[in-house]
């Protein structure tokens, strides 16, 4: 087999988080010590029409400024507009010239991450180009418990996230950091956690065990159908990739609005393969290298919500023994 | 992408993912071809993959076929020609 082709698309790291939660004051400080790498570009959306937050962010090599609409809906096409600039110079440049390698996108306090990764996938010229890596979210230490209990929006945001940082770590008591956090854990379980105070990290104390969330009232018929729980799912060996993702594809089709995120590395007999989801949109999975922590492959989390969690399993495990005995 | 169709709109699918040369590409087709045969037997439905012709041609057993880019919308398809949903997850499916 030919080596695979390395992966040069261009990185994207979407930053959400509610209004007020400290976005922009965490992503200056990373700029500043330069967590994003070298060669990053910002990208900030603001909701409002005047435009406040770019004179704060210095640290990276380019920035744009998207005003006047949310980027995942009324503002959709200027994101998409500034995303091909973006990459139309980048591929003017040779793969082995020092060129761009991540864009950071600081959503406004309103978007819902889920929506923005549709649009990158579904448009014909980037989804060539970008790849979507991570979903951050600020989390305020201070608000969050009231925002979480009365707006939709926020445990929207909260479920997207790959990471949640819980910035002004240092105004909350350790009492109600602690419950934050157990409430966290409720409506996302797969997201890792750090907490920051203006920006800069700091370390977060374990968890006291016995830490009880923070009672969530049901908002709206989207809550009924219970906490989103994260289910492991361990994928057989020799897995015959094409009934796998042909299940798969199924089950987005049919759940994509319950299953909030899938997961996992996956091993084919071309390589390991990353899979990720976010709703009903599949990223084209990445080649990754055979190198490193290989304990976590061919396990699958699904995060969602409205079916029982040993199910998930079943069915697969019944797609996979073909031909199966259906029901008529 | 053919300039006079614009086909296809999108690289790939992402079911082809670890498919480098074309005739692993052709392999995949067909192997992803005779797997959904197999699942979609016991609704009706029967689908085909030539290797030229873009796409998967899904069919009913009486005769439509409808034309689909990828799988997302071959079960869309598949449950308008089947008149009733598709759920891995249905009771019924798990045998409960």
């Amino acid at each position: 087999m030919t080596d695979p082709v390395p992966d040069t698309r261009l990185r994207l790291t979407l930053l959400g988080g509610y209004l007020g939660s400290g976005k922009t004051t965490w992503l200056r400080h990373q700029l500043h010590v330069g967590a994003f790498g070298p060669r990053v570009h910002v990208i900030v959306n603001e909701a409002a029409e005047v435009p406040v937050d770019d004179a704060l962010l210095s640290g990276a090599s380019g920035m744009t400024l998207l005003a006047g609409g949310c980027c995942c809906c009324t503002g959709r096409a200027a994101l998409i507009d500034a995303l091909r600039a973006l990459c139309d110079q980048r591929s003017r440049l040779s793969a082995d010239a020092p060129r761009l390698d991540r864009v950071v996108l600081e959503t406004s306090g309103l978007a819902d991450p889920g929506s923005i990764v549709a649009a990158i996938q579904s448009d014909p010229v980037l989804v060539h180009h970008i790849v979507v890596e991570t979903t951050i979210v600020a989390v305020d230490a201070l608000h969050a418990l009231a925002q979480l209990a009365t707006e939709p929006l926020g445990r929207r945001q909260i479920g997207a996230a790959d990471h949640l940082v819980l910035t002004k770590a240092d105004a909350a008591g350790p009492a109600d950091l602690a419950r934050l956090r157990a409430t966290l854990g409720l409506l996302n379980g797969h997201a890792t956690v750090s907490a920051s105070v203006l920006g800069a990290e700091v370390a977060l104390p374990p968890l006291p065990p016995g830490t009880l969330p923070a009672d969530l009232p049901p908002l709206g018929p989207d809550d009924v159908r219970g906490p989103i729980q994260p289910t492991q799912v361990h994928i057989p060996d020799g897995l015959d990739w094409a009934s796998f993702a042909v299940w798969l594809s199924a089950l987005l089709h049919a759940r994509g609005e319950d299953l909030v995120r899938v997961k996992g590395v996956v091993r084919t007999p071309a390589g390991r393969l990353l899979l990720q989801t976010v709703r009903k949109v599949v990223q084209s999975p990445e080649i990754l290298p055979d190198q490193g922590d290989a304990r976590s492959d061919n396990v699958i989390v699904f995060i969602g919500r409205g079916y029982r969690p040993e199910d998930i399993s079943r069915s697969m495990q019944r797609f996979l023994d073909l031909p199966l005995p259906l029901p008529v | 992408m053919c300039n006079a169709c614009g086909n296809p709109a999108a690289p790939g699918h992402w079911t082809d993912a670890g498919t480098t040369t074309p005739g692993d590409r052709l392999r995949a087709r067909f192997h992803r071809a005779a797997v959904l045969r197999n699942v979609l037997r016991p609704y009706g439905l029967t689908a085909h993959d030539d290797g030229s012709v873009p796409g998967i041609q899904l069919s009913t057993l009486s005769g439509a076929v409808t034309m689909v880019d990828t799988l997302e919308d071959l079960w869309q398809e598949a449950e308008r020609l089947a008149g009733r949903k598709i759920d891995p997850l249905d009771p019924r499916y798990l045998n409960d």
